[in-house]
């Protein structure tokens, strides 16, 4: 496995530049986040209606997307490492930082109905409030630059056990911990994808579940 | 078919299983490339671009902003690429939308525009907060994260979504729909 550089790790080890400041780099880099905006869009997961309605769990098609984006991507990112050529990172279990970051995060996911790449989608759609988000996110990760020093020893130090994968716990390849948990994930999203159950009714946001198996199509 | 008035209608998106497949795809091509996607880093290094643009030095003291680059990079390029990407798809579908309340927002919480900026900004900043103090967010830690089988990502999404539900659940709990 290559583990050329940490990702999600700026935080506790401070690499710097990911992935290079050439005009490839950066050409590419800009053309990914296209690609990734544009999906996004399209499927619905800039809209503050999807993304609040699947944490009410009225509406759950953006989180079977999304896992299904975890398998797909877990098993392709495998493959390409197995070919040799991969550029894994892998993040830091700091169990505390992790919780609490998540639980904070959480709430202010559910208060604005964005989470910070599906504001900067939805803020390039024209809408307002996302922009605000985009701003909000600007001064939230500007506080915590400033209180860095004193959230760190508290939260990222304790209980911190660096890099940690499934496969080095199981101790099993990754290949096949990547295509176990794509068969888990298409078996739970297959599971809530089944007639009548959190599935979108039509985009007025009646409630799914009081909604008759066969009214539940989406639209006209 | 009643329609809310959105304009972006369910029958114009996407597919969640052609979408979920696309980016995966997408994500194992840019760890083919570069790395993981990730979002949550780049607001810290625009505030490192800001902060120098106001000519602060604040970049070179402090102990989290100095570990950030001092140009762009192929991380950073992301965040850019993905409001570019989110306007022209929007463009192409005909759904752009200059709305500044949400609809179902409004059938919970009424239509005053500094009410819901209100809420936008303080989401933004839970948001970004949370996600720096883990080391990332919804893309960095969960969609790539756990897609690398980092076990933080799995962590990290079980409290993200946790807490997301109990949140939505609490602010909409008088409303039926």
């Amino acid at each position: 496995m290559s583990i050329y550089f940490t990702i999600a790790q700026a935080a506790t080890d401070t690499t710097g530049v990911v992935g290079g400041t050439d005009f490839r780099a950066i050409a590419l880099g800009l053309l990914t986040g296209v690609s990734f905006g544009a999906i996004l869009q399209r499927v619905g997961a800039s809209s503050y209606e999807m993304i609040v309605n699947m944490l009410r769990l009225k509406d759950l098609t953006v989180m079977k997307f999304f896992f299904l984006a975890v398998g797909v991507g877990a098993v392709g990112i495998y493959t390409v490492d197995a070919l040799g050529t991969a550029h894994i990172g892998i993040a830091p279990l700091y169990l505390l930082g992790l919780v609490v970051g998540g639980l904070v995060f959480g709430a202010g996911w559910a208060i604005c109905g964005y989470c910070p790449g599906t504001s900067l989608v939805a803020m390039g759609e024209g809408k307002v409030d996302a922009a605000i988000t985009v701003l909000g996110g600007l001064a939230g990760a500007l506080a915590l630059a400033l209180t860095w020093d004193w959230i760190r020893p508290l939260l990222v130090d304790p209980l911190n056990f660096g890099p940690t994968s499934l496969p080095d716990i199981l101790g099993v390849r990754p290949l096949l911990v990547a295509v176990v948990l794509t068969a888990i994930i298409v078996v739970f999203d297959a599971y809530l994808d089944r007639p009548g159950t959190g599935r979108k009714s039509s985009s007025t946001g009646k409630p799914a579940g009081n909604t008759a198996p066969g009214r539940a199509q989406g639209g006209p | 078919m009643k329609s809310g008035g959105q304009l972006l209608q369910p029958k114009k998106r996407l597919n969640w299983i052609a979408g979920g497949i696309l980016l995966g795809l997408l994500n194992a091509f840019a760890v083919a490339t570069y790395g993981a996607l990730g979002v949550s880093r780049n607001y810290v290094v625009a505030d490192g671009f800001l902060l120098r643009l106001f000519g602060s030095d604040i970049n070179s003291t402090n102990s989290y902003l100095s570990g950030m680059p001092a140009t762009a990079d192929w991380l950073f390029m992301i965040a850019p690429g993905m409001v570019i990407g989110g306007f022209l798809a929007a463009l192409l579908t005909g759904s752009i939308n200059t709305r500044s309340v949400p609809r179902l927002w409004k059938s919970r919480f009424g239509d005053s525009k500094p009410k819901r900026f209100a809420a936008a900004f303080a989401g933004g900043f839970l948001l970004l907060f949370g996600a720096r103090i883990a080391g990332g967010c919804t893309s960095g830690l969960v969609l790539s994260g756990a897609g690398q089988l980092a076990v933080a990502g799995f962590v990290f999404g079980a409290s993200i979504f946790a807490s997301g539900i109990i949140t939505a659940k609490l602010l909409y709990r008088r409303q039926a729909p």
